[in-house]
């Protein structure tokens, strides 16, 4: 890895050897390289607001390949796209084979695509600043598109898509039982809803009940712009791409940036955001504390002479 | 060290009949050639027919696999050929596709259209001898009409070829991937199947454990596997396909791994047998049981380090693979870790068989470690772990159930884990890996057969310019038959219109091709190059 | 700081489908705390490099079954000739030992025949990763 650009010359680094060094930056944002804060900076305010399409769902429901097809037709159409992909990581070696890239292969050869793997763990800032950091850098080069893909499982990983401008929701075909506990479940993130191998019996029953669910959202929501709608596609042959696409696409001209509801939204990503840099500054300023400063005040807090939210005024108070 | 069989049964010190209570012989054994066929299929055993002794040939040109084809006949194998395919051919693309020239012939017989199978037969009969192809399940179709297009054009009768050149589409998850999808294996597959079977041509179908085991699995899980994959294959046949099962019942041809513990190796095909026989009768309601069993013995055992070594182990294996009755044996061979097989190797392999055959007796008598204690208990063992893991696979609904929830996938790739982890544990010896290991500069340095690139590329060249000498008009035409019948539903059976087009010498890349693209996906697998025909 | 976790890609190259090797490696590095972007079979060298490139790895693993080395050298020039110099490639497989010889020779660190370790391999790639390098200078 090089050295980090200077903020001065961040732009010009990302638009000459742009993938290089855009994959280089986020190595440095997994690995909280000093010296970054400033470079984010630069390219923050420099960012192009490009579409951001987070796509989740349960492990096995074949967003991998979903996301495949979805390059294959963004690509088709002359568009040019990134995407990150997060991973989970082994809880116990904190390991991670990150295999989600072997579906995306018949794009690694295509200058318009860049894919970018990512562990869901040992971020050293947390996934979301990582998530949040990387997408900085992705929004600062020219992609008509930007791919976030999370596995819809620990909150971790659904909080992410909180950094999308629209959130496409992948469900396989569902039992009755199924149907049951999702309805208390994740479903209410989705802008889109994909019932993906529809070839499958219930997928029909899946469908319905997602509308169902929807036409209940709107009575509750009226003022809504946005109706989501459900699609049905077959990752493997491709079969209802187009149709996603043209949803997205849709999403987008219906939520322009200057409508309150997208409004609302970007507004509600800073703050989210924010929140993810201040939790990592913060973590940050207890970790590097001064180990037997922290010690001695916990060794006061256990005689009762002390107490946690006094050795939180401290850290608070400390230089940094 | 652990004195445990490969599925994790501690191996006691001594056997006796408290080891085998209830042992039946008339409901365990039987005689050889009665059920549960325990001890084989034929009461003479090898003494009414020698077991079939076969190398694989396939490397460089169609012609210089000709040439090696004829040098095995010399050598004395007579009794069947066998060719594997390159990964191009195997790969379903052509050898002038960008991927394909710098691998065609290299690792096999570059088979993507008839002109090639005409040059490998080039004067040897097609019958009087067995034929096998191998390669991989996507173009299977196409090997089988290679078959039926040469018999044709040199007037045999086809009901007078056997062989085999189906392979099924499971062994795609045992770490021999081909690139088309499942569904389409399976689909060409039971179409390729159901035509040798209605056509009454002898042409077995390879669903086989080989890959499995060779890929990591265990003994026990090799054989519950392939009950799983014999059940579901003979099963659409029967349900989809209205096939008659007693005919059914000549398809399956299992090409087993035998590996070096010779005791628990003979006890796994005897298992086999005895499982395949009872499940045929509860399941298919039948007697018509005769599997046809290969054995290849093991290449995952042949060393990297000391090959000479691996000659010791070959004849250990051959012998396992004589005892426990095999139909036909190939042998990995001693540089197996090395190469692909030199002349010296290959000869090396064939001489272990005939010492076995002539020299050891091993094949004068059928069965003949029935009755032994042990060998009866590890039949039994073998046999009990295997319904479990095979109840399991039907419990989640069958084979291809159990592959669409990821189960066989993670059995294989855990076990392969805890295989590599026991070696390296030296929790299992291997003499010259983690045992006894000497310096590689002592080491005998073994002939190592070359394979070159450059072969590759004057192998694409010659099919490009040949492909514009075709009769073009009718190419075309069987081209576009072939789409509209793969537009139709999966159980239109696309043979007849596959054999028409090979026989027009339509390649591989474009039958396979042509029947991706009526189903909805790319026509290269690779999504290079696009397809050359206008259809309709 | 906690340490820097080491990203390797490990691969296959041209149509070699042999998935067993390369799924093992990947665990066995996997369980050391590494991590393993796993490309799998049918990889062209241009994909192994725009994947390296992109995923910004420390090292990167072919796993050969009697494959074709031509495409390996084909890796090692176009990952070169985009100005990667600091990237290593290693490969493991039955690779014969004149090809080894001259597989070093044309740029590969090292080669890792059947029966080496899960021990050596990562110790290895611990030594020679390219991060591993950096804190080193």
């Amino acid at each position: 890895m090089n050295a980090l650009p200077d903020p001065g010359e961040i732009t010009n680094a990302l638009s000459s050897d742009s993938f290089r060094a855009c994959a280089q930056l986020i190595t440095a944002i997994e690995r909280a390289t000093p010296g970054l804060t400033p470079v984010l900076q630069v390219l923050y305010r420099g960012g192009r607001g490009n579409r951001i399409i987070g796509i989740t769902g349960p492990p096995g429901a074949g967003k991998s390949s979903l996301v495949n097809q979805l390059i294959t037709h963004i690509r088709r159409l002359g568009k040019t796209v990134a995407i990150l992909a997060i991973d989970p990581s082994s809880p116990f070696s904190g390991g991670a084979v990150l295999g989600d890239r072997l579906r995306m292969m018949q794009h690694s050869a295509d200058t318009g695509v860049f894919i970018r793997s990512m562990a869901s763990r040992g971020q050293l800032g947390g996934l979301t600043k990582a998530v949040g950091d990387a997408l900085i850098v992705l929004d600062a080069m020219p992609w008509d598109y930007i791919i976030v893909e999370t596995v819809g499982v620990g909150q971790n990983e659904l909080d992410i898509m909180q950094l999308a401008d629209t959130v496409v929701l992948v469900q396989t075909p569902m039992s009755g039982d199924d149907v049951q506990a999702a309805k208390a479940g994740i479903n209410e993130i989705g802008d889109i809803y994909v019932v993906n191998k529809c070839d499958h019996n219930e997928a029909d029953r899946t469908v319905r009940f997602l509308q169902s669910m929807i036409t209940l959202g709107l009575h509750l929501q009226p003022e809504k712009i946005w109706t989501q709608p459900v699609v049905k596609t077959q990752s493997v042959s491709g079969l209802g791409i187009e149709d996603l696409a043209n949803h997205i696409d849709h999403f987008f001209s219906v939520m322009k940036p200057d409508t309150p509801d997208m409004r609302l939204r970007r507004r509600h990503r800073i703050a989210y955001q924010t929140k993810g840099i201040l939790r990592d500054i913060l973590e940050r300023r207890f970790h590097d504390s001064n180990d037997q400063q922290i010690e001695n005040s916990i060794d006061a807090i256990l005689t009762r002479q002390s107490d946690p939210y006094a050795l939180v005024s401290e850290l608070l108070a400390a230089q940094g | 060290m652990k004195r445990q069989t490969d599925y994790g049964y501690e191996i006691k010190n001594v056997y006796t009949p408290a080891d085998i209570p209830n042992f039946s012989y008339e409901q365990d054994l039987g005689d050889p050639g009665v059920f549960p066929y325990t001890r084989g299929y034929y009461p003479q055993g090898y003494r009414s027919r020698m077991w079939t002794q076969r190398m694989t040939a396939g490397l460089g040109t169609s012609h210089e696999a000709n040439q090696v084809l004829k040098k095995y006949r010399d050598m004395g194998q007579t009794g069947g050929m066998c060719v594997i395919s390159d990964r191009v051919f195997s790969s379903c693309i052509d050898p002038d596709h960008p991927l394909g020239e710098k691998e065609a012939g290299i690792l096999g017989w570059p088979g993507s259209s008839l002109l090639e199978f005409e040059e490998l037969m080039e004067d040897i009969p097609l019958t009087g001898q067995s034929i096998t192809l191998l390669g991989s399940c996507a173009p299977s179709p196409l090997r089988l009409a290679y078959v039926v297009a040469l018999a044709g054009k040199r007037g045999i009768d086809i009901s007078q070829v056997h062989g085999s050149v189906m392979e099924s589409p499971f062994e795609n998850y045992f770490g021999q991937t081909d690139v088309s999808p499942f569904d389409q294996n399976l689909k060409l597959f039971l179409d390729a199947c159901e035509y040798v079977l209605r056509n009454k041509i002898r042409m077995r179908a390879c669903i086989i454990s080989q890959h499995f085991q060779e890929s990591g699995g265990n003994n026990a899980q090799a054989i519950a596997i392939e009950m799983s994959m014999l059940k579901e294959i003979c099963g659409r046949l029967v349900n989809e396909r209205g096939l008659d099962f007693d005919d059914v019942s000549n398809l399956p041809y299992e090409l087993v791994s035998v590996g070096t513990r010779f005791f628990e190796e003979v006890a796994k095909i005897r298992a086999l047998r005895r499982m395949w026989a009872r499940l045929v009768r509860e399941e298919f309601k039948s007697d018509k049981c005769h599997l046809l069993i290969t054995v290849h013995t093991s290449g995952r055992t042949m060393t990297y380090q000391q090959p000479l070594n691996n000659i010791a182990r070959c004849a250990i294996q051959t012998l396992a693979g004589v005892v426990s009755g095999c139909s036909a044996l190939d042998n990995a061979t001693f540089d197996n870790a090395h190469s692909e097989p030199s002349n010296l190797a290959a000869r090396m392999s064939l001489n272990t068989q005939h010492i076995v055959a002539y020299e050891s007796g091993a094949a004068d008598v059928v069965d003949p470690l029935a009755g032994s204690y042990f060998v009866e208990s590890l039949t039994n063992k073998i046999e009990e772990e295997a319904y479990k893991i095979y109840n399991e696979i039907q419990s989640q609904g069958g084979m291809i159930a159990a592959l669409k929830k990821g189960y066989i996938q993670e059995m294989l790739s855990n076990e392969a884990s805890k295989r590599f982890r026991e070696i390296d544990a030296k929790e299992r010896l291997v003499v010259g890996v983690n045992h006894l290991i000497i310096p590689p500069e002592e080491d005998f340095q073994i002939p190592i057969k070359e394979v070159h690139a450059n072969d590759s590329r004057a192998i694409a060249e010659r099919m490009a310019a040949w492909k514009q000498t075709r009769d073009q008009g009718a190419l075309t035409a069987a081209i576009r038959t072939l789409y509209g019948g793969a537009k139709k539903d999966d159980r239109f059976n696309l043979m007849p219109s596959i054999i028409d087009a090979v026989s027009v010498y339509a390649t591989v890349g474009e039958v396979i091709g042509v029947i991706r693209k009526a189903r909805g996906i790319s026509y290269d697998p690779f999504n290079i190059i696009e397809c050359p025909f206008e259809l309709v | 700081m906690s340490e820097q976790k080491i990203k390797v890609i490990i691969t296959m190259v041209g149509l070699d489908g042999h998935t067993t090797g390369a799924e093992v490696i990947s665990r066995v590095l996997r369980d050391a705390g590494m991590e393993v972007v796993y490309l799998g079979v049918n990889q062209t060298p241009g994909m192994i490099v725009n994947a390296a490139i992109q995923e910004d790895v420390d090292i990167i693993g072919i796993s050969a079954h009697a494959s074709n080395y031509s495409l390996i050298e084909d890796v090692i020039s176009l990952l070169r000739g985009s100005g990667v110099h600091d990237v290593p490639i290693v490969v493991g497989g039955n690779v014969p030992r004149h090809t080894i010889t001259d597989l070093k020779a044309k740029g590969i660190a090292e080669v890792f025949a059947p029966g080496a370790t899960g021990d050596e391999i990562i110790n290895y790639i611990r030594a020679n990763a390219r991060a591993q390098n950096e804190r080193a200078a």
